[in-house]
């Protein structure tokens, strides 16, 4: 699936050429635009600019690979809408597996070398020990494990509701939130963005851990959310299959 | 022009036909202006503090004000003209009696008539909700050329989205492409993201040169009163003059599209 995948996007070249050069356009704008600001204004909700961009790049890197690896997902809809779900369904391979992972994103996939590269680059400069980087790899492992459950629980509504269009992009823009610490948002906003959607765990909390930051208990309780939140769109999942009614197939 | 009238009312109406959908998308637009708002709250926590020439009742001014004007300036539904040219349905068009850019402009006036109403509601209930400082513009001529960029706006972003949406006629394909190269240049050179006087001069300079400040940048700095009314009114000359440019760059386009365009899908 992902070979077919690959062979697609290599098949149109232009359309990946307009595509990855508009996300690096994105990334770079946006990176200019912080050291910039955070270069006028001294610190970020008292966080120097290497850390700032740190929480920036952790961001990009969660981001891009929920993007490469669930992009099946925002194909899902119409599968349902018209019915041709049912050929998903009968073929002998786990439905929720090809519905989240059924078609990898090649130009996402470029995108993650140079991220880590760059990561790797500032988070060196945050002069982190081994303990810390071991733990900020496991948090990022955990923040992926609540990315599949939050793309989990949109495909799954999207068989209940089939009008939800926006759901994924809200997903994302919650995540969003995310690209500065999450310092910066005021009660009860931090509180929404810590334990119901959880932006500061997948997020801020893995750039806490390398600089030394994060608790202990903040980092115990971000393990019990990703299992939590995952068992739960597990599920969700076989609920809303039960509303799928095969309608126009 | 009664014929426009009921293309608007149908428009209108369409925009209810997946209510849920268009709710999830306003969601997203206050989500976005939540960002913003916050990272500028944070910087001016001070109230007191002036970074980049703004104080805190105006940075915030100029967020709340992005949210109205996006609404008006960025809501459209020429964004499904690519398509109609890459699936060969612009011939279903091209056989009626009906002024294909008259046709989406009204549609893209529906479209921005409901925003309008929900970014208003949803201004006042974030408003009462984050109880910001908040910058009233009271000089009746600063407003007057406040609504007169923000139409010019309207008639720019609506010739920039049909001049990208030419691009598959000649790459039936690519049909998303371009649109959106067209939306990350506008979210951050149109100064969606940040004002744009608060990058360095050169920088500035360069983004002064293209059309995108006249978007959304500069009707919020004439509201503001960051430039003074005569700069002001200069503004608004230079985006009646992108207007006409982009307009001739539009028709160029456009005739030699048609000529390229194969009805492809039909």
């Amino acid at each position: 699936m992902s070979k077919n995948s690959f062979l697609m996007v290599l098949a149109q070249r232009l359309g990946m050429v307009i595509f990855l050069m508009g996300k690096l356009l994105r990334f770079g704008f946006f990176i200019f635009f912080l050291i910039f600001l955070v270069k006028g204004t001294g610190t970020l909700a008292g966080y120097s600019l290497n850390q700032t961009v740190f929480f920036f790049l952790t961001f990009n890197l969660i981001d891009v690979l929920a993007q490469f690896l669930f992009r099946e997902v925002y194909r899902f809809r119409p599968q349902v809408v018209s019915g041709s779900f049912d050929l998903i369904l009968t073929k002998p391979v786990n439905a929720l597996f090809r519905s989240l992972m059924g078609g990898v994103d090649f130009i996402d996939f470029i995108t993650i070398p140079p991220l880590l590269v760059a990561i790797y680059w500032v988070g060196k400069a945050l002069d982190p020990s081994s303990f810390q980087v071991m733990l900020y790899i496991l948090l990022l492992a955990n923040a992926l494990i609540i990315a599949t459950a939050f793309h989990i629980a949109v495909i799954s509504l999207g068989i209940i509701t089939l009008e939800i269009d926006h759901a994924i992009m809200i997903y994302r823009d919650l995540v969003a939130l995310g690209r500065f610490p999450i310092d910066i948002y005021r009660e009860p906003l931090r509180g929404v963005l810590t334990y119901f959607v959880p932006v500061a765990i997948m997020i801020s909390l893995p750039s806490k851990a390398l600089m030394g930051i994060a608790t202990p208990t903040g980092v115990l309780i971000s393990f019990i959310i990703g299992a939590v939140a995952l068992f739960a769109a597990l599920r969700f999942w076989n609920f809303a299959l039960k509303y799928y009614t095969s309608a126009s197939s | 022009m009664s014929k426009y009238l009921a293309v608007f009312k149908i428009s209108f109406a369409q925009e209810f036909v997946y209510r849920l959908n268009f709710i999830m998308w306003r969601v997203r637009n206050v989500l976005q202006i939540f960002l913003i708002f916050f990272l500028w709250d944070s910087i001016f926590a001070d109230p007191g503090r002036v970074v980049f020439g703004y104080d805190r009742a105006k940075i915030l001014t100029y967020v709340f004000g992005l949210l109205i004007v996006r609404s008006i300036v960025l809501s459209t539904r020429t964004i499904d003209v690519p398509g109609d040219i890459s699936n060969g349905d612009l011939t279903n068009y091209l056989l009626k009696p009906v002024n294909y850019f008259k046709y989406w402009f009204t549609r893209d006036l529906s479209s921005k008539a409901l925003n309008l109403i929900f970014a208003a509601l949803e201004a006042m209930l974030i408003y009462f909700l984050l109880r910001p400082p908040f910058f009233f513009q009271q000089n009746p001529a600063i407003l007057l050329l406040f609504f007169l960029a923000v139409f010019l706006a309207v008639v720019l972003y609506f010739l920039m989205i049909f001049i990208f949406s030419t691009f598959p006629f000649w790459y039936p394909e690519q049909a998303w492409g371009s649109i959106f190269l067209l939306f990350i240049f506008t979210e951050f050179l149109a100064g969606g993201a940040f004002p744009l006087d608060i990058l360095p001069p050169l920088a500035q300079k360069v983004i002064y040169s293209t059309p995108f400040p006249y978007l959304l940048f500069m009707p919020l700095q004439i509201y503001l009163g960051k430039i003074s009314f005569l700069v002001g009114v200069k503004a608004v000359l230079i985006a009646s003059l992108w207007v006409g440019i982009l307009a001739l760059i539009l028709k160029l386009l456009w005739s030699f599209g048609l000529k390229a365009y194969r009805a492809e899908g039909r």
